[in-house]
């Protein structure tokens, strides 16, 4: 297994960046998930690693060795498509084999291989029938063996549970997890789903329209993130995000809603002029209601999701919505008048204007 | 896959040096087929409208005084003018156009030719039996497509076996019958043959393009209350316009290509062009500018149907089965 | 309660209910073929049984068993034109799909005017096989054709007598088959190349496969089916020619173009013996019903893909 790593790596065409000049370290064994919404360029920079795209500048390393030129069949990288890209025509036990035999092994080398791989992604009593028979996350399995069988020096995946039926994503998400802590390869994981690559990456890579917004762990981007963007993409639901103006010693929010800051932001808040705003973010269960709260909404909506409720307040300007998980056992109803607090050392600031999460002394 | 601007994927091995000039090299032979291939085309087109001895010429004239002498020799029928008497026929005052050609040649038109009125018998016989078998096929077709008829499988390979058959095979019965029916040498009679060989084809074709119309239109449209005649002819048949459309055009060209029917069962008065072509070689004196006008016509309305038509003829050629 | 009135006012049309329309919209279309299909189609085989002729109607049919099938069966003639028709079919059909699948492999290239050079390429397959057949005589003639022009014989009368010689005749004529039908069988390869996801070929690189290996194990299966398709069709359409052979050579010279179409054509409608040439036509036709019938179920299948 090998590093990876992108050196200014990006991708043009023409005047438009599908993926502005990115720096990224991948360590051995490392699994990183790139995230992000379509069109973001998460699947560019993976299949530019692949080789299946050129760069438009950058360097690729994998392993040590300068790979931008080469094809992909020099690159000794292994894919799992969204779509599988099983061959329809031949059987599963052929559709492991094709990456060996297409490197000419000897043929009980890849029967022995076929065999293992096959017994690691239980597909055995499947390797006679063809992809069209197959259930979706079997296919996907088939394919998952198909990258296994040779070895290679990291796994690329693009999206592979996307086209999973719902039932399928959760007990195949894991088991790729499971995968990936018994083979320790270097993993990249494209993926749009936020909670995909919150349980399963060691480290994400958050992107939009080519360009990265944050490269963290799924603690520090879901904790820390960087800007509003991560903010609001991140958790399900996201952030909560509300706009408000500085006033010296608390934040002004909608319909005389007053919050103070606590102390360590204060120092930080004098280098941001004035009329930039400011936005506080707070997580949904980083809610507290209480009678004596700073805060004070209206509930527009109480929906009771198994082991917690969760409430949509509105602050009064019919704009500005924050939405609280609370206690099951709650008593709150739509139209009740509520008051709030927020636990202090979860909140989060951003400038509102460069969007930037503002840092606390 | 993301909504990427991504055009063409740029795989690292197909922008190198030797992956361009094997892409080149196969551009390049693709084309020079499609030149080729066209040559004879092209020689015929230009050998209509060349007089006499610049269609014979050999090395072949590219550049050449056009002229309309074949066509017109085609289309009309003419007597020699006696010799002496040239200036009397020059200085006739209603002459037209053709007229005026002729009479450079030392001929003077005296009607229209045989093959004029072959032209007439194609137009009408392929004109009312490619309608007369798109509108039988399109209700087929659509109660072959919406209804699960008893035996429909059965049916539609019995409908798609028709066409299979050589024309000798059942032109001799056909031909007896006719005779019997005097339908031998009528535009009747071709009509109905030429209707039915076009039927399997075009109810093969359209049920193509109407499975593709969803149900739910009509669903809709019987829940509103329509009938499902009504249903059919204000919500299926609009949708199905270019189906329709493109399903005439392969009908008529079959019909108006047809050769070998027209060639057994109509002798005089019923004959349709093609069969009428090769018999334009037997005189003496060949008119090659003739013929090669007589392709013309045939050739033109062909090439530009093909343009036209060029996104449905994957169906056309398979019956619908298929599509791009 | 009150049914609501906005209806009465109008009188009550019976609509045709979904029966009638099934046997309404499909009866005309098989009452027409089975008059002018399965009916001659039995006549006919009730001739195949007799001697007649139809220019002779004095003397009625006289059946006369599996003669005339005998006759056919045992005249060498016949299984010289039967061995004529075969070479020819086996010849036109191997060279069509050669170029055919050739031309498509080239057509996949992705580049400016393709669409066009297709269409121009496709144009011959619209035309008609008679009306091809006399230009190509035309461009044949060692006088002033240009066939022998192009290929290098600068004067007239200079190069071979392409119709006139018996030896060249049939692969004259097998030329012109292979210039009008290769667009055929590249039509078919080219929309079953494009149907193949760019994916598949993308994961087989990564996988380390080479061109060659990618070509025998990806892109030959999946062309196949259609590949069948093409080549039943052709097969089966090359077994009936008629049309071209007539407009180009007639049969001739002598009889080295002598096709079973045109045989059977001479047997009824020049030497006028019905009878005989129903049967002729009959034998004919199993062999086609059965050529048919694969085509049939290889159409099928690939539908149902």
């Amino acid at each position: 297994m090998a590093d990876i790593e992108l050196q200014q790596v990006e991708k043009r065409f023409d005047e438009m960046f599908a993926v502005r000049p990115l720096d990224l370290t991948i360590k051995d064994g490392e699994f990183v998930a790139l995230l992000g919404p379509s069109g973001c360029g998460k699947t560019t920079t993976l299949r530019m690693i692949a080789g299946l795209e050129t760069t438009s500048g950058g360097r690729i390393i994998l392993n040590g060795k300068d790979v931008t030129r080469l094809k992909p069949s020099e690159r000794d990288v292994a894919m799992v498509f969204q779509f599988f890209a099983l061959y329809p025509h031949l059987t599963t036990r052929e559709n492991i084999a094709f990456p060996l035999q297409a490197e000419g092994e000897t043929k009980s080398n890849i029967e022995q291989r076929v065999r293992e791989v096959a017994a690691m992604l239980r597909v055995e009593p499947l390797l006679k029938l063809r992809p069209g028979s197959l259930s979706s996350g079997d296919q996907q399995r088939v394919a998952l063996a198909r990258a296994l069988v040779r070895r290679p020096a990291c796994f690329l995946m693009d999206e592979p549970l996307g086209a999973l039926d719902a039932d399928f994503r959760e007990s195949m998400r894991s088991e790729i997890k499971h995968l990936h802590l018994q083979q320790k390869g270097t993993t990249v994981y494209v993926t749009h789903d936020q909670i995909e690559a919150m349980a399963m990456a060691d480290r994400i890579v958050v992107m939009n329209q080519g360009e990265v917004q944050q490269v963290g762990t799924p603690a520090e981007v879901y904790h820390t993130p960087r800007n509003l963007f991560v903010a609001r993409f991140i958790g399900s639901p996201g952030m909560n995000l509300v706009r408000g103006v500085w006033a010296g010693d608390h934040v002004s929010l909608p319909l005389d809603n007053r919050y103070k800051l606590p102390a360590q932001w204060q120092a930080a808040l004098y280098g941001v002029p004035a009329e930039n705003g400011i936005t506080i973010g707070f997580r949904t269960e980083d809610v507290l209601l209480r009678a004596d709260g700073p805060l004070a909404g209206t509930v527009i909506s109480a929906g009771l999701l198994g082991s917690f409720t969760m409430l949509a307040i509105d602050l009064g300007d019919g704009q500005s919505i924050i939405e609280a998980r609370v206690s099951r056992d709650m008593r709150v109803s739509a139209g009740d008048h509520v008051r709030f607090d927020l636990k202090p050392d979860m909140v989060r600031v951003f400038d509102s204007k460069t969007e930037r999460a503002i840092q606390p002394a | 896959m993301a909504a990427n601007p991504v055009v063409f994927a740029t795989r690292v091995d197909k922008v190198g040096a030797r992956a361009q000039f094997s892409r080149a090299v196969r551009i390049v032979l693709v084309v020079a087929y499609a030149v080729i291939s066209m040559i004879p085309i092209f020689w015929m087109v230009t050998a209509a409208f060349k007089s006499r001895p610049d269609v014979l010429a050999i090395p072949p004239k590219v550049a050449f005084e056009p002229t309309l002498e074949g066509i017109v020799s085609l289309l009309t029928k003419r007597s020699v003018i006696p010799p002496g008497q040239e200036d009397q026929y020059r200085n006739r005052p209603d002459l037209g156009l053709f007229d005026r050609i002729m009479i450079e040649r030392g001929q003077v038109i005296t009607g229209p030719s045989q093959y004029t009125q072959r032209l007439l018998n194609s137009v009408i016989v392929a004109g009312i039996s490619t309608i007369l078998s798109v509108a039988l096929g399109v209700l087929a077709a659509y109660a072959f497509s919406r209804f699960d008829v008893p035996g429909k499988g059965d049916w539609l390979f019995f409908i798609l076996s028709t066409r299979m058959l050589p024309a000798v095979v059942v032109t001799i019965p056909i031909f007896l019958m006719y005779q019997q029916l005097r339908l031998y040498d009528t535009h009747l009679g071709l009509i109905l043959l030429y209707t039915t060989f076009n039927l399997s084809f075009s109810v093969w074709l359209l049920k193509g393009f109407i499975d593709e119309i969803p149900k739910e239109y009509e669903e809709a449209a019987l829940v509103d209350g329509y009938s499902r005649m009504q249903a059919f002819r204000k919500v299926v048949l609009p949708q199905a316009v270019t189906g329709i459309a493109a399903t005439f055009v392969f009908c008529f060209i079959f019909a108006w290509n047809e050769f070998a029917f027209a060639l057994m069962l109509t002798s005089e008065r019923a004959r349709t062009a093609p069969p009428s072509i090769p018999t334009m070689l037997g005189t003496g004196g060949i008119e090659w500018a003739a013929i090669a006008a007589g392709t013309l016509g045939f050739l033109i309305p062909v090439i530009i149907i093909t343009f036209a038509l060029r996104d449905y003829l994957l169906r056309g050629v398979t019956f619908g089965a298929l599509r791009k | 309660m009150e049914l609501s009135q906005s209806h009465t006012t109008r009188p009550r049309r019976r609509h045709l209910s979904d029966a009638q329309i099934q046997f309404l919209f499909i009866a005309p279309t098989i009452i027409l073929l089975v008059l002018m299909n399965i009916f001659p189609l039995f006549y006919s085989l009730y001739l195949s049984f007799t001697e007649f002729s139809v220019i002779k109607p004095n003397n009625p049919p006289l059946w006369v068993g599996l003669q005339n099938y005998q006759n056919i069966l045992r005249d060498e003639e016949t299984w010289k034109y039967f061995a004529l028709t075969g070479r020819y079919v086996l010849l036109s059909v191997a060279l069509q799909t050669l170029v055919g699948f050739g031309l498509a492999m080239l057509l996949r290239e992705r580049f400016k005017g393709n669409g066009l050079i297709t269409t121009i390429i496709l144009i011959p397959i619209m035309m008609s096989p008679v009306v091809i057949g006399l230009f190509w005589k035309l461009i044949y003639n060692p006088a002033f054709g240009i066939f022998n022009y192009l290929l290098g014989y600068a004067t007239p009368n200079s190069g071979p007598d392409w119709l006139g010689t018996a030896s060249r005749a049939l692969w004259a004529v097998i030329i012109v088959d292979v210039w009008m039908w290769s667009p055929f069988v590249m039509l078919l390869c080219l929309s079953g190349l494009k149907a193949i996801p760019d994916y598949l070929y993308e994961a087989a690189s990564i996988d380390r496969a080479n061109s060659w290996f990618q070509f025998r194990r990806i892109t030959l299966p999946q062309v196949a089916p259609l590949l069948l398709i093409a080549v039943l069709f052709r097969t089966i359409e090359a077994f009936k020619t008629f049309d071209l052979v007539m407009g180009l050579t007639g049969g001739g010279p002598g009889d080295s173009t002598e096709l079973i179409a045109v045989n059977l054509y001479r047997a009824a409608f020049q030497r006028f013996a019905t009878g005989e040439s129903s049967a002729y036509a009959y034998i004919v036709l199993v062999i086609i019903i059965a050529i048919s019938n694969l085509y049939v179920r290889q159409l099928n299948r690939a539908r149902g893909e």
